[in-house]
C-alpha cells in the first residue's frame, strides 16, 4: 500500500509539469492576448485606452517575449519563489486572489456535496427495494426531471420568482449589511438563509444522477445469493440492507470525491455566476475570458493539482471500503 | 433621506464653541464667520463634535467651487446603489465618481467649464495654458492641493519613462511631451512644443486626468526619486518592481486599482471604503469629508451619503435586480434595446422612470470596407469609389429602420448628427436614396457586368465578388441582424457578403493585421467630431478599419504603415490646423473644408444615425438630468454631477 502511494505520488510531478505547460499553451491559443481583449472589452462601452499606453501594456506584462520564456519565468517563480505571478487585470498577487474565495468555496461544496448524499442515498435505497411501486415512479420522474433541466435555467426562473414575486434579496451568499461584518452569529445565520438556493440548485442534478446509480447498484446486488442466504438467517430486513448490499454500491460516492476537490474552482461555474456567489468558479471565467494569463494558469495548475490528489484519496479509501479493490 | 441637516448644525456649532478655549474660540470664530452659510452632513457634523475631523471651514476653500442643483437644493443622506459588472469594469466607477479634472463639461457637451482650475488663459499661439487653480482645496486626507501636485504628477510621474514608457498621447504634440511648471502655489504652466488648441476639451474628458490624479504627498512615497528605501518597500509589498507598486498604491486613469487602495487621497466626491478588487462583490465609496464643492446655498457637496455598486457577473441579474427596484441609477450594461420593453413593462413595480441617453455616435452601423486590403484584387475593387457608391445605393435603409431598430432613426452616412453647428448636409445624406437601378448601371459600368449562374457578379479577374464582413455579435447584436438584412439586399444588386461573426478579440487581432476583407462598427464624431474623427480621415489604428495602414502611417509621422494618397494627407494637414485654432468659428471653417473631402471621397457606407440608448432612476432619486449624451467623452453620469443628485424620502 505504502509502495502504491509514493509511486502514485511521485508520477504527480512529471504528470503536473505537463499539464501545466499545456495548460499555458491552451490559455495562448485564443486571437490576441490580454491587451487585445483589455481594449475590446472597453470599447464594448465606447471606452478608448491612450494609443500610446496601450503599446507600453503589452511591453511592461511582457506579451512580446516568446511563449516559452513566458512559461519558463512563470514556472521559475513558483518553483523558486512560490510566486504564482501577479494577475494583469488587478494587479494584485495571483495567490492573494485565489485564497480569498477559497472559504465559502469550500463551504458551498461541502454542503451541496452533503445535501446530495443525505437526498440520494436513502432514495436510491429506496427505490431499488421499492422497485416500480408509486414511489418509485415518482423518485424516477423527479431524477429524470433533475438530470434534464439545466441548473442556471433553474437558478434563473428561481431568482426571478424570489426577487418580483416576492421581493427577497437572493443573489450572492450575505445581505448587505452582513457583507463586510466580522463573523457572528447573525451573519452565519444570514449566510444559512442564503445558502439553501444555491445548495439546493447545485444539489439538484448531482442528487438525480447518484439515485440512478445507487438504485441500479442496489438492483445489481439485492438478487444474489448471499442476500437470500442473510434473509433466512432472520436478519431484519434494514440491518440486511445496510450492512450488506448497500455497502458494495456505495463505491460510486467514494468515487466522487475524486471529482469534488476539481470541482471545488471549476464546479457549477454558470451556477455560481447566475446567483453571483463570491466563489472561485467567476473568478476562473473572467480570467479565462480577459486572458489574463497566470490568473488563468494558477487556476488550471490548481484544479489539476486537486484532481490528481482527489483520485489518490478516493482510491485509499475505495481500497479501505472495498476488500476486493486491495485485492487486485 | 434621514433627518434634514438644520437640527445637527444648530448642535454642532454650540458645541464646538463650547468646547474651545477662550484664546482659539476667537480665531475660530472669525474663520467660521467666513463660511458662515456653510453645512455638512449630519455624520461629519458628529465627528466634527468628537473632535474628529475639523470644521467644515477648514475643510473647505474660502471661495469653494458652487454647483447649481439641476432642480432643488437636495437633502443629505441615503445609499445611491448601481451595479458593475464582474471583470474590467473600474470605468463603471470612474464615470460616476472620478471626474475630477481641471476642467469639466457642460451638460450640453459643447462648452469647456472650470472645476478644479477656478480660471486659465490660453497664448495667442495656442502653446501655453495657464491655470489658477481653486486656492484651499484639500485632498480626501486633508492635505492641502497646491501647483506643486499637478507639477508632479506631470513632471515625475507620467513623464517618468520606467512608469510610461510612451508619455500619454494626449499630453504629447509634435512627438514632444508638455512641459508643466510651477508659478505659484496656485497656478500652473503647461507649455507644449506646438500649438494644442483642442487641449481644454481633451483635459474635460477622461482621459485628462492626469494633473489631478498623484497626491505628491502620498505618491511620492513609490518614486524612488523621492523615497531612497523603495527597493525595500516593494520587496515588503511581495511585487517585482516599483513601478508594479506604484500601480498598486496610486493607480492610474483607467485601470482597476485606481479604486483599489482605501489609503489613496483623491479630490472626488466619494472615496474608496470597500475597494474594487479581485474578489469583491461589491464596492462601496463613501462621502470624501474634504470635498471642495458646494451648492448654492453654501451646503457641502455630496448630497449621498454612499454609492454602493454592486458586482453581477451577469447582465441578466443585473436587469433583475433593475426591474425589482434594487438600482437607483443604472444605463451600463442595460442599454440594450432587447431589453427597453422589458424595462417599459416595469417601471411602475420597479418604482423608476426611464433615462434617454442622446448617442455622441454618428452612425449606427458604418460598413468599413477594407481599401488597404492584402489581396490587389480585392483592394482595387475597394478602392473604386463607384463600387461603394453603388453598394450604399443599394441599400434599402428604411426596412432596416423599420424592422432593426423599431423606426426610431433616419437615413444616414456619417459626420456631426443633425443639429450639430457643423452638421454636413452632403457628408450626411449623400447616396442614402434606395435606388436598385442605379447601383446595378454603376457596378456594370465599373466592370463588374458579367454574372455567374447564382446571379452573382464576377470581378475583371473571373472570382466572384464577395467579401466577409467582421461583426462581434455579443457586442452589438443588433449589427447582426442589419448585416443579414444588408446581405439579402446586396444579393438582389449581384453582390455576395458573408456576416462573419466572430469574437471581440479575434475582431481586433484582424484589424491589427490588417486581415479583414469589411467590418462593422458604430460611426463615431456625431457630438464630438474633433475627438474622435475616426471616420472623416484615417486617424484612429483600431477604428479607421477602412484603412488601418494609413492611420499607422499618420501616427508614426510616416515611419510604419503605408502611404496614403494626397486627400488623405490633405485632411491630416486641415485636421492638424484645426486641432491648433483656438477660435471655435475658425475651426468650424476648416473642419467644413474637412468635410467636404470626405463627402467627396465616400470611404465608409453607413446605414442610419446612431440610435439612443437608455437607462433607469428611480423615482426617489432627483436633481438627475433625463437626457444626458452617452458618450466616453463625456463620461455619463459623471459630467451631470452625481455629487448634487439627492433623495426624496
Amino acid at each position: 500500500m505504502l509502495k502504491f502511494i509514493v509511486k502514485r505520488l511521485l508520477w504527480m510531478i512529471p504528470s503536473l509539469f505537463a499539464v501545466s505547460f499545456l495548460s499555458f499553451v491552451l490559455i495562448q491559443l485564443p486571437p490576441g492576448d490580454y491587451v487585445t481583449t483589455y481594449i475590446a472589452t472597453l470599447a464594448a462601452s465606447n471606452e478608448i485606452v491612450d494609443q500610446n499606453t496601450a503599446a507600453q501594456l503589452r511591453e511592461r506584462f511582457g506579451l512580446d517575449d516568446p511563449m516559452l520564456v513566458q512559461y519558463f519565468k512563470w514556472i521559475w517563480g513558483i518553483l523558486t519563489r512560490g510566486d504564482f505571478g501577479i494577475s494583469f487585470e488587478w494587479q494584485q498577487p495571483v495567490s492573494g486572489l485565489i485564497w480569498e474565495r477559497m472559504a465559502l468555496t469550500l463551504l458551498l461544496a461541502v454542503a451541496s456535496l452533503l445535501a446530495t448524499w443525505a437526498i440520494a442515498l436513502p432514495i436510491g435505497v429506496f427505490s431499488a427495494v421499492r422497485k416500480y411501486s408509486i414511489g418509485d415512479y415518482f423518485f424516477t420522474a423527479f431524477t429524470f426531471f433533475g438530470l434534464s433541466v439545466p441548473s442556471f435555467l433553474l437558478a434563473l426562473v428561481l431568482m426571478y420568482v424570489a426577487a418580483v414575486e416576492f421581493g427577497q434579496d437572493v443573489g450572492g451568499l450575505f445581505s448587505s449589511e452582513f457583507e463586510t461584518a466580522p463573523w457572528s452569529i447573525a451573519k452565519m445565520l444570514d449566510l444559512l438563509t442564503h445558502l439553501w438556493l444555491p445548495v439546493a440548485i447545485l444539489a439538484v442534478s448531482s442528487t438525480a444522477s447518484l439515485i440512478r446509480v445507487m438504485r441500479a447498484n442496489m438492483l445489481d446486488e439485492l438478487p444474489k445469493p448471499y442476500v437470500t442466504t442473510a434473509r433466512a438467517k432472520g436478519l431484519s430486513e434494514f440491518r440486511l440492507l445496510t450492512k450488506y448490499p448497500m455497502r458494495i454500491a456505495l463505491n460510486p460516492f467514494i468515487s466522487t470525491i475524486a471529482w469534488l476537490l476539481p470541482n471545488l474552482i471549476s464546479g457549477s461555474v454558470v451556477v455560481a455566476i447566475v446567483l453571483n456567489l463570491p466563489t472561485a468558479a467567476p473568478l476562473l471565467l473572467q480570467s479565462l475570458m480577459a486572458q489574463d494569463m497566470y490568473l488563468a494558469g494558477a487556476f488550471v495548475l490548481l484544479i489539476c493539482a486537486l484532481t490528481l490528489i482527489g483520485s489518490l484519496i478516493s482510491d485509499i479509501l475505495l481500497a479501505l471500503i472495498d476488500p476486493r479493490i486491495r485485492l487486485e | 433621506m434621514h433627518d434634514g441637516q438644520k437640527p445637527s448644525r444648530g448642535v454642532t456649532r454650540r458645541t464646538v464653541l463650547a468646547g474651545l478655549g477662550a484664546a482659539v474660540a476667537l480665531s475660530a470664530v472669525a474663520r467660521r464667520a467666513a463660511a458662515a452659510t456653510g453645512k455638512e452632513a449630519p455624520q461629519l457634523a458628529a465627528l466634527v463634535k468628537d473632535g474628529k475631523l475639523p470644521p467644515l471651514a477648514e475643510r473647505i476653500p474660502p471661495k469653494p467651487m458652487v454647483v447649481k442643483p439641476f432642480e432643488k437644493t437636495g437633502a443629505y443622506g441615503g445609499t445611491l446603489r448601481r451595479g458593475l459588472r464582474g471583470s474590467s469594469d473600474h470605468n463603471g466607477i470612474l464615470r460616476m465618481v472620478g471626474n475630477q479634472g481641471l476642467v469639466r463639461w457642460n451638460m450640453d457637451f459643447t462648452e469647456v467649464l472650470p472645476n478644479l482650475a477656478e480660471s486659465w488663459e490660453v497664448s495667442a499661439d495656442g502653446t501655453q495654458f495657464t491655470f489658477h487653480l481653486i486656492p484651499g482645496v484639500r485632498w480626501s486626507d486633508g492635505h492641502p492641493f497646491t501647483a506643486e501636485d499637478v507639477v508632479f504628477a506631470i513632471e515625475d510621474c507620467v513623464k517618468n519613462s520606467e512608469l510610461y514608457s510612451a508619455t500619454p498621447a494626449q499630453l504629447t504634440v509634435a512627438g514632444k511631451p508638455v512641459v508643466v511648471e510651477k508659478i505659484d502655489d496656485h497656478t500652473v504652466k503647461f507649455t507644449f512644443a506646438a500649438a494644442n488648441a483642442l487641449y481644454l476639451e481633451n483635459l474635460a474628458t477622461p482621459l485628462g486626468q492626469h494633473p489631478t490624479l498623484f497626491p505628491k504627498h502620498y505618491c511620492s512615497k513609490f518614486l524612488p526619486k523621492y523615497n531612497p528605501n523603495l527597493e525595500a518597500d516593494v520587496k515588503a509589498a511581495g511585487v517585482t518592481s516599483w513601478t508594479e507598486l506604484f500601480r498598486a498604491k496610486c493607480g492610474d486613469i483607467e485601470i482597476p486599482s485606481r479604486w483599489g487602495n482605501v489609503d489613496k487621497p483623491t479630490l472626488d466626491p466619494w472615496v474608496v471604503k470597500e475597494p474594487y478588487s479581485g474578489g469583491a462583490t461589491r464596492v462601496v465609496m463613501t462621502r470624501n469629508p474634504y470635498f471642495w464643492q458646494v451648492d448654492t446655498e453654501g451646503n457641502q457637496l455630496p448630497y449621498v451619503d454612499e454609492i454602493n455598486f454592486g458586482i453581477s457577473q451577469d447582465v441578466e441579474s443585473l436587469m433583475l435586480n433593475v426591474i425589482s427596484g434594487k438600482i437607483d441609477i443604472q444605463e451600463r450594461h442595460i442599454s440594450v434595446l432587447a431589453n427597453k420593453p422589458t424595462l417599459s413593462q416595469n417601471m411602475e413595480k420597479g418604482d423608476y422612470r426611464l433615462l434617454t441617453l442622446v448617442p455622441s455616435a454618428a452612425q449606427q452601423c458604418q460598413i468599413y470596407l477594407n481599401m488597404t486590403h492584402k489581396d490587389p484584387a480585392m483592394r482595387k475593387m475597394f478602392a473604386d469609389k463607384s463600387f461603394r457608391q453603388a453598394l450604399s445605393l443599394g441599400l434599402n435603409r428604411q426596412e432596416i429602420i423599420d424592422i432593426v431598430y423599431f423606426g426610431q432613426s433616419e437615413l444616414f452616412q456619417t459626420g456631426p448628427r443633425p443639429g450639430h453647428p457643423w452638421y454636413h448636409e452632403k457628408l450626411a445624406r449623400q447616396f442614402t436614396e434606395f435606388d436598385p437601378d442605379k447601383a446595378n448601371a454603376m457596378l456594370d459600368k465599373a466592370g463588374y457586368d458579367k454574372k455567374d449562374a447564382d446571379g452573382i457578379r464576377k470581378r475583371p479577374d473571373g472570382q466572384r465578388v464577395f467579401f466577409a464582413i467582421d461583426v462581434i455579435p455579443t457586442l452589438y447584436p443588433d449589427l447582426v441582424d442589419t448585416l443579414e438584412l444588408v446581405k439579402a439586399q446586396w444579393a438582389q444588386i449581384g453582390i455576395d457578403v458573408k456576416v462573419n461573426t466572430i469574437e471581440r478579440a479575434l475582431y481586433y487581432t484582424r484589424g491589427d493585421d490588417n486581415a479583414h476583407d469589411a467590418a462593422v462598427w458604430p460611426g463615431s464624431g456625431g457630438l464630438d467630431p474633433m475627438l474622435d474623427p475616426r471616420d472623416f480621415f484615417a486617424f484612429h489604428p483600431q477604428g479607421s478599419r477602412y484603412a488601418i495602414p494609413w492611420t499607422l502611417w499618420y501616427t508614426s509621422n510616416g515611419e510604419k504603415g503605408e502611404e496614403p494618397p494626397e486627400s488623405q494627407k490633405q485632411r491630416f494637414k486641415l485636421f492638424d490646423e484645426a486641432r491648433s485654432t483656438a477660435d471655435l468659428a475658425k475651426r468650424g471653417e476648416i473642419m467644413k473644408q474637412l468635410f467636404d473631402i470626405t463627402a467627396e471621397e465616400f470611404e465608409t457606407i453607413g446605414v442610419c444615425l446612431a440610435v439612443g440608448g437608455f437607462g433607469i432612476i428611480r423615482n426617489n432619486l432627483r436633481n438627475v438630468p433625463e437626457k444626458q449624451p452617452d458618450s466616453w467623452s463625456w463620461p455619463n453620469p459623471g459630467p451631470a454631477l452625481p455629487q448634487q443628485f439627492t433623495f426624496t424620502s
